[in-house]
Formats: structure tokens, C-alpha cells, sequence
């Protein structure tokens, strides 16, 4: 037995002191050790008896740490109270405190038992761990604990029986078992506070009683109350404080702001009382109504340039398609609609318009669409088979009235033309030259007018006498006597001029006006080209065409003056005519026995009566082409203009004539070209001039701007299957897409070639929102 | 030869996002171009005309097929901003957006006379920020318990309301009992990050109603004293007629929007709101009064505001203001008075070089009814604005904050006045670190705006990408009034991304307060800040260090 009273009258042992002492006494073999200590540190660890015996300390009245680091095979006991770190990384003491244990006790312990048989304080059991290798650490309370016990306890078994507590709130002190990860923690009353994030608070299984069963008479022997078993063995007053597995513990907060809004929230939602909303969320690519975009296919919405440049508006993309589905009657038909003159006029004299911006010309020439004309220089078509007993006077037989004449009679009404020449044709037969318009094929155009059932009076012309006269005798009269009147310039000498017109029309009458063989032309429009050409042809050795600008006529016509030898000189400013031909306000002067004046011509209106309204010569009529009640008017008489222009005129004039005729109200036909954007240019390649087909397969190269193709593309290309084709009852058909599939991404409108498809914002109102 | 392009035409080059697109890849399912909300990618077939050989030796053999792409359309309009939806529905990774660094969008966007107008913050500033030179560095070690940021009771509460000093408190004692003898400003003691002010307008019905449901949540749920400002353009009145009124802070800004709606709602209001925050400018365009394009005013924000669809521009300033004085007297006086006295006020400026004197002056009120005074700095956030207002006019709030703060350290009355910062907080996404090293420099709190939207789901950023809020266009159905928009928002979501933040914010101002030993905020706790830049440093009044 080592026997040491650490005071020594006022000399109070050093710790390292008194460790010395035992720790020599042990070496000389000591195994019982009785300490009166007086506050020194770490009595009673780590030792171990050389021999193996075992160690039994009795100590009053230490200081921290008593039993830290102790080894198995040593007891100690300490009589009365020990302060902090009682048994502080115990590895297998039994180390027995009668009194309280101070804070931290069993801190870190890993094997061992701990017992106390008062109260232990704060933070007491925090991180005992358990060694897999040797029993796990127990450690005994008899009372309670102070705050934050067993803060991240990983192993062993604490056991706090609560005895003489119930003054504290909690058996446990508050915030126990904060980051605890393992053992176990039997308790017995009340606790509060423990960590519900790490553990989970259970009642006692049957293991659970048989261990502390187990254990009671022993603890309760150590800390000298064997009289308290009966009370605390009552286990329906014990708990456990099981950790949380790393499974069960939440790896996230808890939070639910789904069920919050449903539960607690506002009713109807925030906005409920200005915004209809369902919460529903809607995908980042939908479709019906949720789409962001629509497609809408419209077909011929828009003009293709051809058309669209067009004066007559020939639709030449649908008599392209015609032929691309094989329908070539009706391909050569259709452009009847339009003109009685496909032949005549888009296949001969006109500078075709249609061609100037033609789609295809972009991508290497332009569709052929003056040549298709000839095509259809044979076809007839039927009267109307309703005939509406109006009848309809037109005046003036040339392409205007002859036009006007044709729709007229096209739609049912009674027609006669007064034609003031020996001939029908107007200009088209007796000023251009033949060269360039076969009399063939207009005759043969004007006999198709004919077979509609349109009689020619020639030799009819009319004054004011005479109009009034058809004009009672027919229900509607279109004015269409065109300008004959050539325009001269009023300068010295203009007598001398000869009158453009006049010359042209004396040469197709067969006859040879004398000429000069210098001859001068003033004026270098097609006219003037025409009337140089004509001057050629007569014999003239030299013909100087002058203008005061840039000449008018088209390219064409002014080669092929030249290449006869003409002269175009510009700009050049007449002052006088002489027999020696024109001076120049800059004194030049320019050879000519012949001086034919071209620079236009004005309407002769002294046959209509004197309300109509006229302005600069020409008359203006209201938009819908009517100049008095019952008649109407188109071509020259209003601007001189191209032979397509009048043939525009001549078909919108019949309409208004019509349209009075019926009592319905004319509606003027609105056309808007194709944006060239829509078009999809990319599937044509490029072909040589020498690819050329013939006009008639031209169809090949069209890509019908602006009008459905049928090609199917858009079908295919949805990717959502959401376009069909239906065919229409009128034989026509559409092609329609499926709002409930469409996701409006637009490739439908992207790959058409002819840009029918229109991706628009989806108008369809949502109604979300209210005042 | 089909297209003929001019050199002034504006092609893809010539704008700030070019459309990166891998026709392999590409299935033409159209998703990209039906998500895309700008308009900025078309289907369109393109020509593939080749002439190959594919014998031995000179065998030419065209070539031709038309094949369907995706396009990016040109021009100003429909230009791409980068949002990157493309990228985010294609199944394939065909298509995504690229920042083009040949950009010649500042020279062709003014066409038509008009200056260039966005939503967003700073472009210019992002990269240099002086919150991300400044680290927390004076940790506990030994001189004192660094504390346990997971088991310590922490107690992070900010002013909003005038504090009084101690012996200005109207005290007095009769029959040994301490009592008040008069009224006392009225003082809420919240969650030093406010949720600040976007208004109904500039958010959709959806996100702004997600951040009014994580503010309450958060309340609710996780006893976060969280706040929200409403913004300037009015009350939800079933927000104001329900309980959750109290988190919230009612903005009232020189356009005085919906506050015809808000004044008929007062009988009917449960309880009080949080505060009033009178709203003088912002720190993004500062100078600018509030502006919501026509584009957002939809039926219901017509209604709110009691406006007709319009642009609809705040006036630079109250029209019934004249002076510093007269803003203080009249309406701090006039929005006290609204809440019977009971509901704080505090003024937001934007964060310029006159603040330290207008601060000064609000210390100086003898009448103490400056409940707070809020600067709002160059990289805060809006949802319309001029760029050359975002990029070029402004003050940095950083320094600007520790100037007002020291100004009333040297009158001893720091914290009577809260200062609250804001403009760029949570830039780069730790609004935590940038609250905390605020508060450090003497902010009692902060406010946070652009991170929220974030959370829900913008993609907008500063580099450039999105920041479209002013179009009505938004992507993600945050910044429009488009229901087609709004409905891809999923509220729910957004909340919870927002409470999850805040959650983990708030461990995070934990984590920061443990190491330097504050258990309440370390306002003013300039030492425990140190910084690598000794310009900062020196200008500061933070310690050095490399």
C-alpha cells in the first residue's frame, strides 16, 4: 500500500511531483495506491504494473483529469467529487467518482467504465468514441448532466438514471447529444433539448433493460447507493437517445415550399385578384396554345414578282405549276383570263415586266414567261354559257377596248366595238411594225375576241353625236380610243415636221411615205426606234435619233438601230427646223432631209361630252375607272402607256363596268410582291444559258413565288408531324397544320421554297391577366 | 450571284452573340427555334452545290442538295443575347450561343437615333471588384475562443428603424419604476439581408409572388427574419390584406405607383408592414428615375399602377421635393404618419459622392424619423435602363458605405442611422461573404436583388449575356408580363431555391462570425478584415496584408 498525504503542513505537492512518487512506486512493484491529493492532475493514468497485477488507487480530493488515459487493469475511486476531465480519454480504467463529476467527464473515453455518483457537468461524455478491438466505453450518471453532454459521442454506452433531478428542466442539461453519431445514451426522466437533427429518442428495448439490468447492482455497489435499484428500475421512466444512421440523417434542409404554398399560403395565390394563374408550368418548347409562334399557310397572299410586275397581273407561276402537274390545257388557258393577247403582246412586243425581278433570275436567268405566251396563241375557249342580256359598247378597238370587249364578253354581256380604222388591232396593227408583231398572230388573237362573241364595227368612228347615241342604245360604254394625236414642239419652223404616228401607221398600211435619205428622229422612245427602223426600211441612207435625255427605249430596239447604221445622240435641245434639218439651242446643227417627230402622242376626247373630267389632255377617271355614270374607261386615254398597261386597264375597266352593270361595287385588286426573304432559292441549281428548255418546261426552273407548289416539303420536314394535306372540294387543296402538335418552331416556313408558310406570334389570347 | 450585301449591312458578325451550330449534330427537331423568345434563329434551306471528283484523276461531277440548318437571323431586332434556351432544349449539343469578340453592336444598335436600353448591371465592372480583395483575416487563434459556427447560438438580427442612444431614451423614473415617458421611433429588428426592391412590373406575377412565398417560408419555417421590399410599383392588395404583410417593405418611388391601391387597402390590413422605404434613386442608373418599357405593362400591371400601356418613366426625382430638408420633413413625415407612427421609414439614394453629407444631414434631424438609410451602389441591377446609365454613371458602394459609417463613428453616432448597402452583392454568388465583409466595414445589412432572380432561374450575367429584362422577352419568365413567358416559370421551384440559399447563407454568415468570435454582427468589425491591395487598404482603413 502507497500511502501519501500531498500536504505537507503549508507545501502542497507539485503534480509532477507526486506522479513521480507513484509512478516509483509502481516501478518497485506497488499495486494499491491511497492519495490525499490536494488538486494535482492526472492521477492514476497511464500505468500499468510490470507483472501485469492489477491497480487500485483511493483518492481524495483531485485535481482535473483524475483516470485520464487510464489503462485496463487499473481501478480508481475517488472519494467525494472530482473536477473536470474525470477518466478524459479513458482506454479501459475503472475509474469510480462517489461525489459529482466535473465537466467533461468521460470526455473522449473509448473503453473503461466511468462511474459517478453524483451529478457530472457540462459537456460530460462529449466524444467518446469505441474501439471495434475491446468492449465499448460505459460511463454512469447517477443524477443528470450539465448542458451539452454528449456533444458528438460516436461510441459507447452512457447511462444517466436521473436520480434526485427533478428540480432541472433537463436530466441532460440543454442541447444534449449535438453532432452525436454513435452509441448509445440511456436516460431516465425528463430531457429537453436533445439534437433532433442527430438522434432520435426511443423506449427501452428488451437488450436494453437486460444491460442496464445488468449493470445497476454494480454501478450502484461502486457509487455506495445499492438502496436506489428499486427506484430506478422502474424502466417505463428510461429512454435512449439513439444516433441517427448517415442514412436517416437529412442531407438537405427540410423544407417544402410546394406544400407551404398549398397549405398556407395565400388562397388564389398573390396576384389572385389581377392574374388567372394555375401554377401549372409549361415546357420551354409547347404547343397549342402555349406555342410562342403560329404557322399559317398562305397560299397566294402574296404576288410573285412576276405577277406583281406585271400591269395585267398575269399570274405566271400557276400557269408554270399547270404544267408542272401535266395541265397543260388549262396552264395555256389561264393566262386568257388575263389578256386576249398572250401572243400578240407577251410573246411579241411587250418589254415583259414579269421577267425583270423573277425569282429565278437571281439564281442564273429568268423563267420564260414572255415566250409561254405564244403557247397559247391557238387556244380558244368557249362563249359563257349564261348570258346576261347587258349590252356593252366599247369604243376604240385596239388593245384596251379590245381587252375590255373580251372580259365583257367572257362574263356574259352583249358586246360591240367601234373601231374607227378600216382594221381591229388599234396600235398593235397599225403602228408597230410587222417585224416585231406578226399580223398573223394578231389576227388570229383578234379572232379568238371575235369567237367570244364581241362584234367589230370598223369603220365606226365616233363624235359627240355618235356617242350619245351608243351610249343610249347600251346599258355601259368603255371609252378606249387610245392618243393619236402626236405631240410637236412649238418651235420655228415645226410645220416641217413629220407626224411619227402617221409615218408608222402609213408604212403598215403598206403604203411608202416619201423620205430623205438623211433622216432625223426626234424622240428615242420604242416609238422613235420604230419610226427609225421604218425609215430604214424606206431607203433612208442615215437616220440620227435625238432626245433631250437618256433614251427610253428599251435595249433591245436601240441595237437594232444601230446595227442598221442609226445614230442616237443625247441630250440635244431643238431651237429651229430647217430644210437642212434641226439647229441646237447650242448652234449645232444636224443634217436631215426628214424631220419625224416621235416624243408621244395625246388622247382625241373631243367625242365625249364636256362634264367628263380631263387634266393635262388625258382623262381622269375615278378609281373605278368610270368617267360618267355608265361609262368607263382604260389605256391611252388616260396615260399613254405600254401595251400591257392598256390590256391591265382594258380587264380592270370591264370589272368596274361590270361590277355596274350588276349593281355590286367594284373592288380594285391589291397586290403586295413577295418579300424576297420568304423565298427558299437554295433547291435550285444553277443551270447554263445552253440548259435552257423550251418555254413550256420551263416550269423546271419556276419556283412559284408566293405560290403553293404541292411540293410536300413542309409535310415532311415537320417534325412533329403536324402538317396534312386536304384536298378541297373546289379540286383546289391546302395544306393544314395541327395547332394540338404544332411546337411553331417554323421549319415549315423555312424550307418552303415558295414561301407560303408564315410563322406569325400566337395571337390567341391567354386572358392571364384582368384589371 | 443572289445576295448582294452592303459593307454597312449588319450581318452576324457584327452582333455580340454568334450562333455556334453543328449541322451533323442537328436533327431538326425545331426546339431551338421554338424556344427561342427573341426571334434570333430561323430554319432555313441551304444550297450545298459542289463540283467533286471522286475518280483517280479529273472527273468533275456536281454535286447539288438543299438541306435544312438553322440559322441565326441578322439585324439589330432579333438579335441573339446569348440566354443559351437553344442549347438547353437540344437533344444533341448541335446549337449554342457564343460571345463574339468582334462585335460591332455599340456601332450599329444606336440606328435610328435610339440609345441602347438593356436590363442587368455594370458590364464593365464585374471582373474588378473590390469585395474579392478583401478576406476575412483576423481568425481567433488563441487570443480568444473562435466559436463553434454549428452549436453557438448566433445572433444575427440588423436594425431597420431609428436607434436611439441610450440617453436619449425618453426614460423616467416615478415610484422607482422605469418607464417610458414618450413615443420612441419604432425599430424592427430583422435578417440583415433584405430582399430588395423589384417591382411588380419588372418581375412577372410568378417571381415576384416566389420571392414573397421563400420570404414568408423562411419566416415560417426557419425563423429567418427575412424581409422584402416590394419595389416601386405597387402591392398585390391580397399581400396586403393577409399576414404576411409583415415581412414585407412597402417602397414608394417618385413615380408614387400603385399607391391608390395601397391607401384603400390600409382599413383592411391585418397588421403592419415591415417598413417603408422611400426610394430617392438607384445605383443603376443613377440620376434615372424607374422605367418599365411598354412591353411589361400588361392588363394587371395597368391596374396596379393605374397607368394605361405606355413606357412608363419615373421622374428623376419627387416632384414635391425641393431639398435634402424638405425630403426629410415631408415625406419621412408623411409615411410615418401613414402608419400611424408604427412602421419605420428609411431612404434608398444611390451611392454617389455627395452620400457622406446627405447621411450627415439625416443624423442631424433633430425629429429622428430617418428609420435607415439605404445605398445602392454602381453594380446594382434593373430591369430597364440605358446602358450607357448601367456601364458608365454610378459610385462604387463599397467605399462609399465606409465613408458614412466613419462619418458617424467620428459624431459617435454610428448605428442611430442604419446604413444599409447594396449594388452587386452576390455577384459572384456568395452574398454571404460579400454581406458579412459589408457589415465588417460598417453596414448594418445589406440588400440583395439580382442574385434572387437568379436563383429562380435567370441566366442573365454580367458579361453581357441575356440581360434582355427590358424586353419583355425573358426567357425564363422572371422579367416579362408574356403569360407564354411567365408559365415556363415554375414558382415553387424558384421559392425553394431561394429559401435553400438563405439556408445555407445563413450557415455561411456563421461560418464567418465563429472564426472571428462575434455571436452578434461584427458591424464595424473593420479588424477582422485585411486586404492584399494596399490602395484598398489605405482607402479603407483595413489592414494590409500580402
Amino acid at each position: 500500500m502507497f500511502t501519501i498525504n500531498t500536504i505537507d503542513g503549508n507545501q502542497r505537492m507539485s503534480t509532477q511531483d507526486l506522479l513521480e512518487a507513484i509512478n516509483s512506486a509502481l516501478a518497485g512493484g506497488e499495486t494499491e495506491f491511497h492519495i490525499e491529493a490536494s488538486g494535482q492532475h492526472d492521477i492514476g493514468g497511464p500505468l500499468w504494473h510490470p507483472e501485469g497485477k492489477s491497480l487500485k488507487f483511493t483518492v481524495k480530493n483531485p485535481g482535473q483529469r483524475v483516470g485520464s488515459m487510464c489503462l485496463e487493469g487499473t481501478e480508481i475511486v475517488v472519494e467525494g467529487s472530482a473536477p473536470a476531465d474525470v477518466g478524459w480519454l479513458n482506454a479501459g480504467g475503472r475509474i469510480i467518482v462517489k461525489g459529482d463529476g466535473g465537466d467533461t467527464t468521460s470526455h473522449c473515453a473509448a473503453s473503461g467504465t466511468i462511474y459517478v455518483g453524483g451529478r457530472a457537468g457540462t459537456r460530460s461524455g462529449s466524444l467518446m468514441k469505441h474501439d471495434p478491438l475491446y468492449d465499448p466505453p460505459e460511463f454512469w450518471v447517477l443524477k443528470n448532466c450539465g448542458s451539452f453532454s454528449f456533444e458528438f459521442m460516436s461510441g459507447g454506452i452512457a447511462v444517466v438514471c436521473g436520480y434526485d433531478s427533478e428540480a432541472f428542466e433537463s436530466v441532460l442539461g440543454d442541447r444534449s447529444c449535438t453532432g452525436m453519431v454513435g452509441g448509445l445514451l440511456y436516460f431516465r426522466g425528463v430531457a429537453r433539448g436533445i439534437s433532433a437533427k442527430d438522434t432520435k429518442i426511443q423506449p427501452l428495448a428488451t437488450a436494453d433493460i437486460a444491460y442496464l439490468e445488468s449493470k445497476m447492482d454494480d454501478f450502484l455497489a461502486s457509487v455506495g447507493r445499492p438502496e436506489l435499484k428499486a427506484q430506478l428500475s422502474n424502466w417505463n421512466e428510461w429512454q435512449k437517445a439513439v444516433p441517427l444512421t448517415y442514412d436517416e440523417r437529412p442531407k438537405k434542409a427540410n423544407t417544402n415550399v410546394f406544400s407551404f404554398r398549398n397549405g398556407n399560403w395565400i388562397e388564389g395565390g398573390l396576384f389572385g385578384d389581377v392574374c388567372n394563374d394555375d401554377y401549372a408550368v409549361i415546357g420551354l418548347v409547347t404547343t397549342g396554345k402555349y406555342r410562342r409562334r403560329v404557322p399559317v399557310w398562305e397560299n397566294a397572299r402574296y404576288s410573285a414578282p412576276c405577277e406583281f410586275n406585271c400591269t395585267a397581273s398575269i399570274p405566271s407561276q400557276q400557269r408554270f405549276n399547270l404544267l408542272r402537274d401535266g395541265k397543260i390545257d388549262e396552264a395555256y388557258k389561264l393566262i386568257l383570263d388575263y389578256t386576249p393577247f398572250p401572243g400578240s403582246v407577251c410573246g411579241a412586243v411587250c418589254p415583259n415586266l414579269c421577267m425583270d425581278e423573277c425569282t429565278r433570275g437571281n439564281i442564273d436567268i429568268s423563267a420564260q414567261i414572255g415566250r409561254l405566251g405564244t403557247y397559247s396563241v391557238d387556244v380558244t375557249l368557249p362563249q359563257p354559257a349564261k348570258k346576261t342580256g347587258k349590252k356593252v359598247a366599247v369604243i376604240g378597238g385596239g388593245a384596251a377596248g379590245l381587252t375590255s370587249a373580251w372580259q365583257l364578253a367572257r362574263l356574259g354581256h352583249q358586246v360591240t366595238v367601234f373601231e374607227a380604222d378600216a382594221k381591229a388591232g388599234g396600235k398593235m396593227e397599225q403602228v408597230i411594225p410587222r417585224s416585231r408583231l406578226p399580223q398573223e398572230r394578231l389576227v388570229k388573237e383578234i379572232n379568238r375576241v371575235v369567237a367570244m362573241g364581241v362584234e367589230i364595227k370598223t369603220g365606226s368612228p365616233v363624235d359627240k353625236g355618235r356617242f350619245e347615241e351608243i351610249r343610249k342604245g347600251h346599258d355601259a360604254v368603255v371609252v378606249a380610243t387610245g392618243s393619236h394625236n402626236t405631240r410637236l414642239l412649238p418651235l420655228p419652223g415645226k410645220e416641217r415636221l413629220v407626224k411619227g404616228l402617221d409615218f408608222l401607221k402609213a408604212i403598215n398600211r403598206g403604203e411608202k411615205p416619201g423620205i430623205g435619205k438623211n433622216v432625223i428622229v426626234i424622240g428615242c422612245g420604242n416609238s422613235g426606234m420604230d419610226v427609225a427602223v421604218g425609215a430604214y426600211g424606206l431607203g433612208a441612207q442615215q437616220v440620227t435619233c435625238i432626245d433631250v435625255q437618256k433614251p427610253a427605249a428599251f435595249e433591245e430596239e436601240i441595237r437594232h438601230v444601230k446595227k442598221l447604221g442609226g445614230e442616237i445622240i443625247w441630250p440635244v435641245f431643238s431651237k429651229e427646223f430647217t430644210a437642212d434639218g434641226i439647229v441646237t439651242t447650242n448652234g449645232d446643227k444636224i443634217k436631215g432631209d426628214t424631220i419625224i417627230i416621235a416624243i408621244g402622242e395625246s388622247p382625241e376626247l373631243d367625242f365625249l361630252p364636256a362634264d367628263v373630267l380631263i387634266e393635262r389632255g388625258c382623262l381622269k377617271p375615278g378609281d373605278d375607272f368610270r368617267i360618267a355614270p355608265g361609262v368607263f374607261t382604260a389605256g391611252d386615254t388616260i396615260r399613254p402607256g405600254r401595251l400591257v398597261d392598256a390590256i391591265g386597264a382594258g380587264r380592270q375597266a370591264a370589272l368596274a363596268a361590270d361590277a355596274y352593270l350588276n349593281d355590286s361595287e367594284y373592288q380594285p385588286e391589291q397586290k403586295q410582291k413577295i418579300p424576297a426573304g420568304r423565298i427558299s432559292t437554295a433547291y435550285f441549281k444553277k443551270c447554263h444559258t445552253c440548259d435552257l428548255p423550251a418555254a413550256n418546261e420551263d416550269h423546271s426552273r419556276c419556283i412559284s413565288c408566293g405560290t403553293c407548289r404541292d411540293c410536300q416539303m413542309c409535310l415532311k420536314s415537320c417534325p412533329e408531324n403536324a402538317i396534312h394535306r386536304e384536298e378541297l372540294a373546289d379540286g383546289g387543296f391546302q395544306y393544314v397544320s395541327d395547332g394540338e402538335r404544332c411546337i411553331g418552331c417554323g421549319i415549315c416556313s423555312g424550307v418552303c421554297p415558295c414561301g407560303i408558310w408564315t410563322l406569325t406570334e400566337n395571337a390567341e389570347q391567354l386572358n392571364m391577366y384582368k384589371v | 450571284m443572289e445576295t448582294v450585301k452592303m459593307t454597312q449591312d449588319v450581318t452576324v458578325n457584327d452582333l455580340s452573340w454568334k450562333i455556334q451550330y453543328t449541322p451533323e449534330r442537328c436533327t431538326m427537331c425545331g426546339s431551338c427555334v421554338s424556344v427561342c423568345s427573341f426571334g434570333a434563329i430561323e430554319a432555313v434551306m441551304e444550297r450545298r452545290s459542289v463540283t467533286v471528283s471522286a475518280a483517280h484523276q479529273p472527273e468533275p461531277a456536281q454535286q447539288h442538295m438543299a438541306v435544312p440548318v438553322i440559322k441565326q437571323r441578322e439585324g439589330v431586332a432579333q438579335a441573339c443575347v446569348g440566354c443559351g434556351m437553344c442549347e438547353k432544349v437540344c437533344p444533341n449539343q448541335a446549337i449554342r450561343p457564343q460571345r463574339n469578340p468582334d462585335s460591332r453592336f455599340n456601332l450599329v444598335a444606336r440606328a435610328g437615333g435610339s440609345p441602347i436600353k438593356r436590363g442587368g448591371r455594370n458590364n464593365l465592372l464585374a471582373n474588378d471588384r473590390t469585395l474579392d480583395k478583401i478576406i476575412v483575416g483576423r481568425i481567433s487563434q488563441m487570443t480568444d475562443p473562435a466559436l463553434d459556427s454549428e452549436r453557438h447560438t448566433f445572433d444575427i438580427l440588423a436594425p431597420f428603424g431609428r436607434v436611439l442612444l441610450p440617453k436619449e431614451l425618453p426614460l423616467k423614473v416615478t415610484g422607482g419604476n422605469l418607464s417610458l415617458d414618450s413615443h420612441t421611433p419604432p425599430v424592427n429588428w430583422i435578417y440583415p439581408i433584405i430582399f430588395s426592391d423589384m417591382s411588380v412590373g419588372a418581375l412577372s406575377t410568378r417571381a415576384w409572388e416566389a420571392i414573397a412565398l421563400a420570404t414568408a417560408y423562411l419566416n415560417e419555417k426557419h425563423n429567418m427574419p427575412i424581409r422584402m421590399c416590394s419595389g416601386e410599383g405597387g402591392m398585390p392588395v391580397k399581400l396586403m390584406e393577409s399576414e404576411y404583410l409583415k415581412y414585407t417593405i412597402i417602397q414608394i418611388a417618385s413615380g408614387h405607383f400603385g399607391w391608390n391601391r395601397i391607401i384603400k387597402a390600409m382599413p383592411r390590413m391585418k397588421t403592419d408592414p415591415a417598413g417603408i422605404l422611400i426610394k430617392i434613386g438607384q445605383g443603376a442608373k443613377p440620376g434615372d428615375g424607374g422605367l418599365l418599357p411598354a412591353a411589361k405593362v400588361a392588363e394587371h400591371i395597368q391596374a396596379i399602377r393605374g397607368v394605361p400601356k405606355a413606357d412608363l418613366l419615373s421622374p428623376p426625382n419627387h416632384q414635391g421635393l425641393y431639398s435634402i430638408e424638405e425630403s426629410v420633413q415631408k415625406m419621412f413625415l408623411s409615411m410615418n404618419a401613414a402608419f400611424k407612427f408604427r412602421v419605420p421609414v428609411a431612404i434608398k439614394c444611390a451611392a454617389s459622392a455627395t452620400s457622406v453629407s446627405v447621411y450627415n444631414n439625416l443624423l442631424r434631424d433633430p425629429y429622428r424619423i430617418c428609420g435607415g438609410f439605404f445605398l445602392d451602389g454602381i453594380q446594382g441591377g434593373t430591369g430597364a435602363a440605358n446602358e450607357v446609365s448601367l456601364d458608365h454613371t454610378g459610385h462604387p458602394v463599397v467605399s462609399k458605405t465606409r465613408e458614412c459609417y466613419l462619418a458617424a463613428v467620428k459624431q459617435g453616432r454610428q448605428g442611430q442611422i442604419p446604413l444599409w448597402a447594396g449594388g452587386g452583392l452576390g455577384l459572384t454568388g456568395n452574398a454571404a461573404a460579400d454581406a458579412f465583409k459589408m457589415i465588417c466595414m460598417g453596414a448594418n445589412g445589406v440588400f440583395i436583388g439580382k442574385i434572387l432572380i437568379q436563383l429562380c432561374g435567370c441566366i442573365g450575367n454580367e458579361q453581357g449575356r441575356c440581360n434582355a429584362c427590358n424586353t419583355g422577352k425573358c426567357p425564363t419568365g422572371i422579367c416579362t408580363q408574356d403569360p407564354r413567358l411567365v408559365k415556363r416559370l415554375d414558382m415553387d421551384r424558384a421559392a425553394q431555391n431561394i429559401v435553400d440559399y438563405m439556408l445555407a447563407l445563413d450557415g455561411e454568415m456563421r461560418k464567418m462570425m465563429a472564426p472571428i468570435g462575434n455571436s452578434s454582427l461584427p458591424v464595424g468589425r473593420s479588424d477582422a478584415l485585411v486586404t492584399t491591395d494596399p490602395a484598398i487598404a489605405e482607402k479603407l482603413a483595413i489592414q494590409y496584408v500580402c
